[in-house]
């Protein structure tokens, strides 16, 4: 809803003034021409779905649940333990946390990018979403490797200014 | 519905051409008319210039506020917003490693207790700490309808407000923490 | 009809009977979606019309077909059954989608009524969507019973009560178009997803137990558009004119399919 409702949003409400003569974009992609009135032939002529394609289907969705379930544990163990937590359960949160945000980008991406509308730009997105989740990953590396994990980072940056007032007390 | 499926299904060939012409035919002599020749083509031709007009009807900024839509929303927009802020922190530890830029947490929390003012820090532990709240409330609410659960109009208001007040204390209990 | 209309004479003589003032027409402002194909350069727009609640049906559709009548014959929507059963007046009656044969007027006068068409959809002309789209979504899950096999008797094809049961809240729905044009998810990518009517229909077959294209049925919802692009937002049920629930049949689906 992000992006494109942000933009649909003040867009629609000049839309009601002006005439929106075409689904509105995201003015600084460029896109592929559309069907007139979004549509082509009659009524009678039935729509045709996508090829079949369970990698973007069940097994996709499936992926994502068992993602999504595996986040609540993992969550909950730094939640409960106060933010100190072994490598092991913070390598494991940081990796699944990776796969959910990935997941939840491309489905934004998929939702309002789609290749139907912004044709290659649809694909850069995804590109660059892939690129980011490598330097992540690369990141999150480091971090178990040789820092304290997500958590340690996250818990430093917490309680960072409860550190600065007691220095300054002291 | 039907009527419109079957009006074109007669256009398209249940009834053929030469029948309605030959139909207009007669119906052009006795009432002293002239019938227009045209082919489904030339029709559609129309139609399509015609659909090439069309706006589209307002949507976002017209709809009725409803806990359904609008929690879904919030669920994307903080799922984005805490995303965007774990891809900023592990990006940039990952593009460190790769350059050598010699980051780490010691200099990062430095570089955050002097450079971040302490209101832009609250702003943002406050965010953080709400929008988790709500997005890993709101998430299992989704987990839980995914199992075909709670999943009426009853059970939807009932399972949102739940939610809503756990992200208010648990939300305010993180950020105090 | 005669108990009818000796009721509304009652209600008014009733109604001016107890309030001294109301000798006043109580007008109601209704303000309508306007948008004409054969001026296409000009704008869609609201236009205000006032009427007088006294002097009109309960409905919404009551109130359109009156300004119509009396005021802009120009006006244009759909309409059939006036009873729910047709799904031709679907349209957005402040702010929610619904039936306007279905949907009572508010009877506060003094706050104004908007009407929109269904939203997102591309206009014919004021209350009218063009609906091709949606009818093409709905012709491509193959509503009708596929078999390959028929009983050996030649007779109908029987199914058992509980069987039967698994239709009911599916069967009923009329295809208004409501629940599909209150969907954000069906606002943004109507031309590839199925949107809640058609794939509430598609469960509707999938579920039949006299049906044997299961198989098939389900396979053509294995892409990323068909089917998942439902987030499981429920403004579907929650806008539903006959109470139905599209939104879990669709959950329904996405189980039924995890393991293929």
């Amino acid at each position: 809803m992000l992006q494109r409702s942000f933009v649909k949003e003040g867009l629609a409400r000049r839309a009601l003034q002006c005439t929106a003569r075409r689904n509105l974009t995201i003015p600084f992609l460029s896109t592929l021409p559309q069907k007139a009135g979004g549509v082509v032939g009659t009524p009678n002529d039935a729509y045709h779905p996508p090829a079949v394609d369970k990698m973007h289907g069940s097994y996709h969705w499936d992926f994502e649940r068992a993602l999504a379930v595996a986040m609540v544990p993992l969550v909950t163990i730094p939640l409960a333990a106060g933010g100190s937590i072994s490598t092991v359960a913070d390598s494991l949160l940081a990796s699944v946390l990776l796969g959910h945000v990935y997941i939840g980008f491309q489905s934004c991406i998929i939702d309002y990018i789609p290749a139907r509308v912004y044709g290659k730009n649809h694909n850069y997105a995804m590109y660059l979403l892939t690129l980011g989740s490598v330097f992540s990953a690369l990141g999150i590396y480091k971090l178990e490797t040789e820092e304290n994990g997500i958590i340690g980072v996250l818990s430093r940056l917490w309680t960072a200014d409860r550190e600065s007032q007691e220095s300054k007390k002291d | 519905m039907l009527l419109q499926l079957g009006l074109n299904g007669c256009y398209r060939g249940v009834v053929r051409p030469s029948v309605i012409a030959r139909a207009s035919r007669t119906l052009g002599k006795r009432f002293n008319s002239q019938a227009v020749k045209t082919t489904f083509e030339k029709e559609h031709e129309i139609l399509v210039a015609q659909r090439g007009n069309r706006p589209v009807s307002p949507h976002l900024t017209i709809y009725q506020p409803q806990l359904t839509w609008y929690l879904s929303s919030l669920h994307r927009i903080t799922g984005v917003i805490l995303g965007s802020g774990f891809f900023a922190v592990t990006i940039a530890f990952g593009i460190s490693t790769l350059f050598g830029l010699g980051l780490n947490t010691e200099n990062l929390k430095n570089y955050y207790k002097e450079k971040v003012p302490a209101w832009a820090d609250w702003t943002a532990k406050g965010t953080a700490a709400y929008f988790f709240a709500f997005h890993f409330g709101n998430g299992i609410r989704h987990l839980i309808w995914d199992t075909g659960k709670e999943l009426t109009i009853k059970g939807v208001n009932r399972t949102g407000i739940v939610v809503l007040a756990l992200t208010a204390i648990g939300g305010t209990a993180l950020l105090f923490k | 009809m005669n108990g009818l209309v000796k009721q509304r004479v009652a209600g008014g003589i009733l109604r001016r009977g107890l309030a001294t003032a109301s000798q006043t027409p109580r007008l109601k402002t209704f303000k309508i979606y306007r948008w004409n194909p054969d001026k296409p350069a000009e704008k869609p727009r609201l236009q205000s019309f006032q009427v007088d609640l006294d002097d009109c049906g309960p409905m919404v559709l009551d109130a359109l077909l009156k300004i119509k009548d009396q005021q802009d014959s120009s006006l244009t929507l759909r309409r059939s059954c006036r009873e729910g059963i047709c799904g031709s007046c679907a349209m957005n009656i402040g702010g929610r989608n619904t039936l306007a044969c279905l949907c009572k007027i508010d009877q506060d006068h003094k706050k104004e009524t908007k009407i929109y068409p269904l939203p997102h959809m591309y206009i014919i002309k004021d209350l009218v969507p063009d609906l091709t789209n949606f009818y093409q979504q709905y012709k491509s899950i193959q509503p009708y019973l596929q078999r390959s096999t028929f009983p050996a008797d030649g007779k109908e094809v029987l199914q058992s009560v509980a069987d039967r049961k698994k239709l009911d809240g599916l069967y009923e729905c009329i295809l208004c178009a409501c629940c599909s044009t209150a969907c954000p998810s069906y606002w943004w990518n109507q031309e590839q997803y199925l949107g809640p009517a058609v794939l509430m229909q598609a469960y509707r077959w999938l579920v039949d137990s006299r049906d044997q294209a299961g198989a098939i049925r389900k396979n053509m919802l294995q892409n990323s558009m068909s089917l998942y692009r439902c987030h499981t937002i429920m403004n579907c049920t929650r806008t539903c004119p006959k109470g139905l629930n599209p939104g879990l049949a669709i959950a329904e689906i996405k189980k039924a399919i995890a393991t293929d």
